[in-house]
């Protein structure tokens, strides 16, 4: 396990954009945030906006920079036929999928650190000048406060997450455009699913099988009991979408001729 | 000029031929190709069969909604103080004041909490309508709780007079003439000098119709911010009082005493009226209030509902274009295509017609069943679906089949232009069509989704509105209500100039890069 | 431990192609084996199988005496060339193989070893998408080599090669032969192999028609004919076929005479007072053997047609 780790840390760490791509999280994740920080601002008489949500907003756009990351780490191997050359030179196929998913979701977490406490920074900042201040009802953003560091560790491993569900899909499908394509339906159109029906208990378990909604849910601060899910909870489905997808793939990449 | 072109042409139809051959005689895509339509009618389908609405009852049937004289769903709904008129005639009435009440959402939960105001489109005035009919054809001239004096006429005409409101000190005097069909509006400040605030021609009004006053107040809306997302809307009752007097009939009326009808009142289960309307008359002094409105409404499916599958379906055509790219840069196919077809531009644009061909065949498809369809399957589970003119219905089923096609060539181009399918796949699905699941789940305040909806190619989402947005009518005019702040070709516009513009840099790229 | 492949019984089918059937053989060490057959003839699907790239639907391939895919340091047992352009073309040579070496545990020092060894030193920092077809053929190679394996497997490794490469890839073949690895070459061209192989094994439909060292090869094709160069073809035509060999044309003046020993040849020519200028034993070249023998093995007749599945 030590060598395969030690050859997919080599292989993602030479992956073509890898640098590109993890400077993508770690700046368009702030940037994102910060956009929907600015366009909101806190009259004297108090609003009744989620803070510390709104400063990871960000995260819903860094998720596909990850995603893209996660699939062009299998794909560009299908793509080239390189995957030949890996599995001849390391023949366990599930372990190499397992080192590969660990190599990734260090990566991840590491550029979704920095994604993640520089939008937070950014919200602080900006949010500040919005009227988001003590004297209209509104704490400064900090992570010393529980829910909010609570949000920004669950928004790291939210997209550590994602980065796994799309390497899992991507291992399955073996061609980057249909991975794209369904990594951003299960994120995009199955949250928009729940609006689409009218019956409310359709509409809640929706809500809650939605691996993006579900996901984000670890992000609430204010008005936990209107969630569907509790914040930890709905982690835990997108864990199991996750979990789910990588085993779709590890038994096909078992079963089927590379 | 015809030899020199002829062959040319015959030149680009056989690199068509030789694009679509290469695109049917490859599984995958076809396959993607027939996967979006069915993804976008089983979804559409299943979301219309979930739909059901019913309204209580002894029958559970919903009430009919009337239809306009332009075959539009209205509200019809006032009080009416009137008189037959035979032939040509007028009626002329002083407006003194305009007062009412307008209730809040309650501070006190299960307390009532009415405050006294005029909600912007209140309405009293003078009005000709062909009967009491709901959905009948009228002309009215009235003045407004804040967009001054108006001339409004079968539901969806509205000609703005002088702006501002009336009170004891400065009221308003109004006309309304008949000649025949067409009806001539005046309004006066001091019943002198009278100006015209507009003409209306009401086809097939009969010789006899009713003339008299009438007020109506829509209801105040209030939007919230839904917990799943979307956003809830809540109409809450309002009433207008409006003092009538100098009240002057020409032509032949009925000699007799005034008619009152409160038009489109809803009835409690034991019969009584709810929110009922009143007059009061006090010598030649008129008091009339009214609750409602009269104009096109939103209330109610759109056929475009049917089409929830449609940004589903717009990732699996994205998909697809993008691997008609793609799939030839990793194969090396490319360099065998512009062996056969050197002129690299028009190999990307034979291409480029293709998949935007079969793109287009295969959406009308699938948006002519899912509207069709899907529309049966909404009334056949009670739910009100908004009527629409056939042109309408079409103009919806050809424009969804344009902007996949149009999506599809975006695609492509990005195909073409990045050269590789992870890059293309995700810009063209985060400029198309998450812009568009962003503005309308109303995550985003509402003037960032409009904008989301002027800028990036998800404007041409546009094309599916069936209902206009109507200016004189009070709605929640947001892309989560289904209205685009673009009109439907507008929309459309905005996406074909940026698959122009990403198709022009992808030929630009092919010409000056080595295959 | 055999430093040896092992391949019992094979079969392997692809919807309604059948890509193996009943394919068997062995590799020895020291010896360079071609591994030949027309395009189709299930050469590549065999070396996945032996890699463990694809199952097979039945038998077994095994590696040094086990399976491929249980071995925890493959390339320390195997080194294989399968396609020369699976590469990441944004990565550089050196990163390649850093990651196989690491993936191996091997030093990466190793690697600048490998890469002096097929003479890619200089070229070591480039992208490899901007290698040419040798230089990509000899970093495969340099992969192959990585682990310092005692069994090589190169599928067509010639392929695409200028004559220097090719005059290259032969001697470094055999040198690697020399130092007693086993040695597997694949071709679909004889002619690639004549110089080079020791060992034949010939395939044609997914199973093995001759598996023979290459003198006995050419032996067997050659039989007993005899190459005559006369100026009296038709008297000599009828002196032999009276003698009871059967004659057959090749060139303007020359005549192959089977059935007949050569010195039983020279006797009824000069009985007839045949004049004749040249009479010799005809070894049959290794290609005309190898066609002999896939006659009826060949099933794309074409040979565009695509190698492996």
């Amino acid at each position: 396990m030590r060598r395969h780790l030690s050859a997919e840390w080599t292989k993602l760490r030479t992956l073509p954009g890898i640098g590109w791509l993890l400077l993508a999280v770690v700046t368009l994740t702030p940037a994102a945030s910060a956009a929907a920080a600015a366009v909101v601002s806190c009259p004297p008489a108090g609003c009744a906006y989620d803070v510390p949500k709104l400063s990871l907003m960000g995260v819903q756009a860094g998720q596909a920079v990850v995603a893209i990351l996660a699939v062009l780490a299998v794909t560009g191997e299908y793509g080239t036929g390189l995957v030949r050359t890996t599995f001849t030179a390391m023949p366990r196929r599930v372990t190499v999928l397992t080192a590969k998913a660990a190599v990734l979701t260090g990566v991840t977490l590491s550029a979704a650190t920095g994604a993640v406490l520089a939008s937070v920074l950014a919200g602080r900042l900006i949010l500040a000048g919005n009227g988001f201040v003590p004297e209209h009802g509104q704490p400064l953003l900090s992570l010393a406060d529980g829910p909010t560091l609570r949000a920004a560790t669950g928004s790291v491993l939210y997209l550590a997450l994602i980065a796994l569900l799309s390497l899992g899909v991507a291992v399955a499908v073996r061609d980057s455009a249909i991975a794209m394509g369904i990594v951003f339906g299960l994120l995009y159109i199955l949250s928009a699913l729940p609006l689409m029906v009218s019956d409310p208990g359709l509409q809640k378990l929706l809500w809650q099988i939605s691996p993006m909604n579900a996901g984000l849910a670890v992000q609430a601060t204010t008005r936990l009991s209107a969630l569907p899910l509790s914040p930890w909870a709905g982690l835990a489905v997108l864990a199991a979408w996750a979990v789910a997808a990588l085993l779709c793939g590890g038994l096909l990449l078992r079963t089927r001729d590379a | 000029m015809s030899a020199g072109t002829a062959p040319r042409r015959g030149g680009f139809g056989r690199l068509l031929r030789a694009e679509w051959t290469k695109f049917r005689t490859v599984r995958g895509w076809v396959l993607g190709l027939a996967v979006a339509p069915l993804v976008i009618v089983t979804l559409g389908l299943v979301s219309a069969s979930g739909s059901h609405t019913s309204c209580g009852g002894p029958y559970d049937v919903c009430p009919a909604v009337p239809v306009g004289p332009g075959g539009e769903a209205v509200d019809d709904k006032f009080y009416f103080v009137h008189k037959p008129l035979t032939g040509d005639g007028s009626i002329t009435a002083r407006v003194s004041s305009m007062t009412g009440h307008i209730r809040k959402p309650d501070v006190t939960p299960g307390v009532r909490n009415e405050v006294d105001g005029v909600v912007p489109w209140a309405k009293a005035g003078v009005i000709v309508k062909d009967g009491t009919r709901q959905g009948s054809t009228y002309a009215a001239t009235m003045v407004t709780g804040g967009h001054g004096v108006r001339m409004q006429y079968d539901f969806t005409g509205d000609m703005a007079g002088r702006p501002g409101g009336v009170s004891k000190d400065s009221p308003r005097w109004l006309r309304l003439t008949r000649s025949g069909e067409e009806l001539t509006g005046y309004e006066s400040a001091d019943g002198r000098h009278w100006t015209v605030v507009g003409t209306a021609r009401l086809a097939g009004l009969p010789d006899t119709v009713q003339v008299g006053l009438f007020v109506a107040s829509p209801g105040d809306l209030t939007v919230q911010q839904a917990d799943f997302g979307g956003s809830i809307q809540a109409v809450r009752f309002t009433e207008a009082i409006a003092v009538f007097d100098q009240v002057a009939l020409e032509g032949r009326t009925s000699g007799g005493a005034w008619e009152r009808d409160d038009i489109g009142v809803t009835l409690e289960p034991d019969g009584a009226p709810h929110h009922p309307g009143g007059f009061a008359q006090s010598g030649d002094t008129y008091t009339v209030t009214g609750v409602g409105d009269i104009g096109p409404t939103g209330e109610g499916q759109r056929i475009e509902s049917t089409l929830s599958g449609l940004p589903a379906g717009l990732i699996v055509v994205i998909v697809a274009a993008v691997m008609f790219v793609t799939a030839e840069y990793r194969r090396g196919l490319i360099r065998t295509s512009l062996l056969a077809g050197p002129r690299r531009g028009r190999v990307l644009a034979a291409k480029a017609t293709v998949i935007g061909t079969v793109t287009f065949v295969a959406g009308l498809a699938a948006a002519g069943i899912a509207v069709v369809v899907g529309t049966r399957i909404l009334r056949s589970n009670g739910n009100p679906v908004l009527p629409v003119s056939t042109l309408t219905e079409l103009r919806v089923i050809a424009g969804v089949a344009a902007l996949l096609a149009v999506a599809a060539v975006l695609a492509f181009a990005l195909g073409a232009l990045f050269r590789n399918s992870a890059a293309a796949v995700t810009v063209a699905v985060a400029v198309i069509v998450v812009p568009h699941v962003l503005a309308t789940t109303s995550v985003l305040p509402l003037g960032a989704a409009q904008w989301l909806l002027r800028l990036t190619p998800a404007a041409g989402f546009a094309v599916q509105q069936s209902i206009p947005e109507y200016p004189h009518v009070l709605a929640y005019y947001a892309p989560s209500a289904g209205y685009y702040p673009l009109a439907p070709w507008a929309g459309l516009s905005v996406l074909c100039a940026y698959a122009a513009l990403a198709l022009g840099l992808a030929v630009v790229r092919i010409r000056r890069r080595d295959a | 431990m055999h430093a040896t492949i092992e391949v019992h019984g094979l079969r392997k089918r692809f919807g309604q192609t059948v890509a193996l059937d009943g394919m068997s053989f062995t590799v020895s060490p020291g010896h360079v084996t071609g591994f030949v057959g027309p395009n189709g003839a299930g050469k590549s699907t065999t070396m996945r199988v032996i890699l463990g790239l694809d199952a097979a639907d039945e038998g077994t391939a095994l590696v040094g005496g086990r399976p491929y895919r249980s071995l925890r340091t493959p390339l320390r047992h195997v080194g294989a060339l399968l396609d020369a352009a699976a590469l990441q073309p944004s990565r550089t040579a050196r990163n390649h193989l850093l990651w196989l070496a690491h993936s191996q545990g091997l030093p990466a020092g190793r690697v600048d070893e490998v890469l002096d060894q097929v003479g890619l030193r200089s070229a070591a920092r480039r992208r490899a998408g901007g290698f040419s077809l040798g230089m990509r053929q000899r970093l495969g190679i340099a992969a192959a080599l990585l682990g310092d394996p005692p069994v090589l497997m190169l599928d067509e490794p010639v392929n695409g090669l200028d004559p220097e490469g090719i005059v290259w890839i032969r001697g470094f073949l055999r040198s690697l032969a020399a130092q007693g690895r086993a040695v597997l070459v694949s071709s679909h061209l004889m002619s690639e192999l004549q110089d080079t192989a020791d060992h034949l094994v010939v395939v044609g439909r997914g199973r093995v028609v001759a598996d023979t060292s290459v003198a006995d090869l050419i032996a067997a094709a050659s039989r007993d004919r005899v190459r005559l160069r006369t100026t009296a073809r038709e008297r000599a035509t009828t002196a032999l076929s009276q003698a009871g060999a059967t004659v057959a044309v090749a060139d303007r003046d020359v005549i192959t005479v089977s059935g007949l020993a050569a010195e039983r040849v020279v006797a009824a020519l000069t009985a007839g007072a045949v004049p004749f200028s040249e009479v010799a034993a005809d070894r049959a070249t290794l290609e005309e053997a190898y066609l002999e023998l896939t006659r009826n093995a060949v099933e794309f007749r074409a040979a565009d047609a695509e190698a492996g599945r």
